[in-house]
């Protein structure tokens, strides 16, 4: 069934951002967001743009897309705005352009300038982070992750399990939410209402979809751990499809990148 | 060589046991079928296969291994490959790729040995051009090679398919059984599970397991010849009683007054809302009339969109365009076609999921039953309430029971839960029943059940037929249900159409693809 878009954002690719070491596009984007908040000025914002944009043209990533997925976050850009441009003048030294509603409240343009800085900002750490996601498998950067919790397993952390846990959990997501749509709906057909009454009427109404998909995923993990042990998972001595050597002209590249991130947002 | 030797096993607290003294050999090469109605113990001889289970007695040995021996378990796994029925229910990971490197990555093999591994085996199961794909957007054929390429990435010599097909329709069907021959002549030994008399025809040898006992080992011509004993086995059902003969269509019974309503489709339009740029469109003009005492079939691929037709005739979904709902026949004489529908209520039509058995929840078998008349005001009181209107509740139950072969006194006050999965199925088909729909829906009713379970679907509808409802089948199991219906059409490519017999009867294969696919 279509209904639920397949959790995670990965879209299919074949470029280079597509091709580097998912520990990498992570080390960029930790410095790339750095960079991002150091940076003062207008131009410095500029840079880290321009950036973003040939990030995002090289990897064929159809902007609408990033733009689509800040849709969630209107609300707190326009609040972000609001909230800088709209306020007592007291609160600062600077008067220019003030416009006063009542009193000493009223509209700041030095503050709007602000908020539209700080919801420009807002915008490229979230394109940053959503362009790592639209190249990275999430299997990729749960392995990215275990890979840099890995030295942690000298302190007896099970680094692999979490990793597997990880993985298993982004897949049943999307299954176990398909699932609940299914017996909500087969019990809709008998009837069932869930949007009626008080709420603990609305919570008991969901009794009749919560306790068979829990049945059923129980009766999941039982199957699902039988195919595990069939293909001889044991939770230790896993070795890795990727990331069992780094490549040094990658590794070159991105610290030098994340070098250049970092700089820029000192001197800008 | 794959053996089994007077292996028995027994489950915690089961009355009598699973698998009795069974003795079965697998040799490379060599494609096995083994047929067993529900609950003959298919699945536990497969979990012994590989060392999920352990035999109380009797020893199950892979190339001298011992699946009792803890060492060597490890190795006896990688030459024994598993695969079960659900797909949804043995991948792991979140890409085709990393679901088939999985079990070499277990397995600690260097990284070119793994990517060597998951290029040959997505090759045999002709998924390369799907790398990189989610499993989660994959068909039920896909997705099920998929499980068998992680299998063959592994490297077995044995391959135990527990009902690898029973999720999928005919020609992902044929599909599979291709793949598995194919390496069957590459010299991998199957060990091939299954309920469906069907599959045995291509097999070397079959054997056949009731109640536990290994009850024939042989070939499959000389299986087909003992139709006695096929009955006898419940792999095969007794050729049907008159009451259920295509001649039924006749019925002149008089029914209920709604006999001159009918439910229809006209024009109905459907999409699916998409993340990517487009909705995707699965029904694009379905005119479609279900009378009382009518008898249709539609057939087509997964995928199709038979469920989502389905959910809308029975009022749970709303068409973009066009109108679902109730006409009246005394009115449709002068403009049918203005006529305004009276639009569906739940319950009015009854809705069979498919596997309903996923939709139990009370503590009680009659709770079940009550829960759609009581959500609909039905009845007034349920059966442990102390207040007038039991009685009515409990004669329901009795009732719905009795319709689906169920006695009341043993069944009522047990927990669904504690049935066993024919008997689930049976509880919440009678849930479906006890609202009185003159109109019943089934979407894939025989789905994963033995010539018993299938007969008792087959007499169940005729029953209802009988009475006057409506019913509607949507199967991909087109065999079985063509000589029983009075109408039968296919959904492809968004439109339904009227099935041509002629056309099956010629190449059966063709008329399974969807439209433009040839």
């Amino acid at each position: 069934m279509a209904f639920i878009a397949p959790f995670g954002n990965y879209l299919a690719g074949k470029s280079l951002l597509y091709r580097l070491d998912a520990r990498f596009k992570l080390l960029l984007l930790v410095s790339y967001l750095t960079g991002l908040f150091l940076v003062q000025s207008w131009l410095g914002l500029l840079c880290f743009g321009m950036l973003l944009l040939a990030a995002y043209l090289s990897a064929g990533i159809p902007l609408k897309l990033a733009l689509r997925g800040l849709m969630p976050l209107v609300i707190i850009l326009i609040f972000t705005m609001l909230a800088n441009a709209f306020g007592f003048v007291s609160d600062t030294n600077q008067t220019l352009g003030f416009v006063s509603l009542i009193g000493d409240f009223g509209f700041k343009p030095w503050g709007a300038l602000r908020g539209l800085y700080l919801a420009l900002r807002i915008i490229l750490l979230f394109c940053a982070s959503s362009l790592l996601t639209y190249t990275s498998s999430l299997v990729a950067l749960a392995d990215a992750l275990v890979s840099l919790l890995r030295p942690l397993a000298v302190f007896g952390v099970p680094t692999e399990d979490i990793a597997m846990v990880f993985s298993i959990a982004l897949r049943f997501i999307f299954l176990t939410a398909n699932e609940a749509e299914r017996i909500m709906i087969a019990q809709q057909a008998r009837g069932a209402v869930f949007d009626k009454g008080g709420p603990v009427k609305r919570a008991k109404a969901w009794l009749p979809v919560l306790i068979p998909l829990f049945v059923k995923l129980f009766r999941r993990a039982d199957h699902l751990a039988a195919a595990m042990e069939t293909r001889c998972y044991q939770g230790k001595g896993r070795t890795h499809r990727r990331f069992n050597r780094i490549q040094p002209l990658a590794l070159l590249t991105s610290l030098a990148a994340a070098g250049a991130f970092v700089t820029i947002g000192v001197l800008l | 060589m794959l053996s089994f030797s007077h292996v028995d096993y027994s489950y915690p607290d089961a009355a009598s046991p699973a698998l009795a003294d069974v003795s079965l050999d697998i040799l490379p090469g060599r494609y096995v079928v083994l047929l067993g109605a529900n609950g003959s113990g298919k699945t536990t001889l497969a979990r012994l296969a590989n060392g999920l289970l352990l035999p109380d007695s009797g020893q199950v040995c892979v190339e001298g291994l011992n699946t009792a021996t803890p060492e060597t378990l490890r190795a006896l796994r990688q030459s024994v490959g598993l695969v079960s029925q659900d797909p949804d229910e043995q991948i792991v990971s979140t890409t085709v790729i990393d679901e088939v490197a999985f079990g070499p990555e277990n397995l600690g093999l260097q990284q070119s040995e793994i990517m060597a591994r998951v290029e040959q085996s997505l090759t045999a199961v002709n998924l390369s051009d799907f790398a990189e794909r989610d499993p989660n957007t994959l068909s039920g054929g896909q997705k099920q090679r998929l499980v068998l390429a992680g299998i063959l990435a592994m490297q077995p010599q044995y391959l135990v398919l527990d009902e690898p097909t029973s999720m999928l329709d005919q020609s992902a069907q044929h599909d599979f059984i291709a793949t598995i021959s194919e390496l069957c002549r590459e010299g991998h030994g199957v060990l091939h599970i299954t309920h469906d008399l069907k599959i045995a025809a291509a097999a070397d040898s079959v054997v056949v397991l009731a109640d536990g006992h290994l009850v024939f080992n042989g070939s499959p011509s000389e299986l087909l010849a003992r139709e006695t004993d096929l009955v006898n086995w419940k792999l095969k059902f007794p050729v049907d009683k008159p009451a259920v003969s295509p001649s039924r269509c006749t019925i002149s019974t008089p029914v209920s007054n709604s006999s001159h309503t009918t439910l229809q489709l006209r024009d109905v339009h459907f999409s699916y809302p998409s993340f990517s740029d487009r909705p995707i469109t699965v029904l694009k003009g379905i005119t479609l009339s279900l009378e009382a005492g009518s008898y249709t079939l539609i057939s087509g691929i997964s995928g199709a969109g038979k469920s989502t037709l389905l959910r809308l005739a029975a009022g749970l979904l709303k068409p973009g365009q066009g109108e679902i709902g109730f006409f009246s026949e005394q009115q449709s004489g002068q403009a049918a076609n203005q006529q305004k529908p009276t639009p569906v209520n739940p319950g009015q039509v009854g809705l069979v999921f498919q596997h309903p058995e996923d939709q139990l929840f009370a503590a009680t078998v009659a709770e079940d039953i009550l829960f759609g008349p009581l959500n609909l005001g039905l009845i007034s009181a349920g059966v442990r309430e102390k207040a007038s209107g039991t009685d009515q509740s409990q004669k329901l139950v009795a009732e719905m029971l009795a319709a689906v072969g169920l006695d009341a006194s043993t069944f009522g006050g047990r927990s669904p839960f504690t049935l066993s999965g024919g008997q689930m199925r049976k509880v919440a088909i009678a849930g479906i029943l006890a609202m009185q729909p003159r109109w019943l829906l089934f979407d894939e009713p025989t789905a994963g059940l033995d010539a018993v379970g299938q007969a008792f679907v087959h007499r169940l509808i005729a029953d209802q037929l009988a009475t006057g409802a409506a019913v509607l089948v949507v199967s991909h199991s087109i065999d079985e249900f063509q000589d029983r219906v009075d109408r039968h059409y296919q959904l492809s490519d968004g439109h339904l159409q009227l099935y041509s017999n002629d056309c099956l009867k010629a190449d059966p294969e063709r008329c399974q693809q969807p439209e433009g696919d040839s």
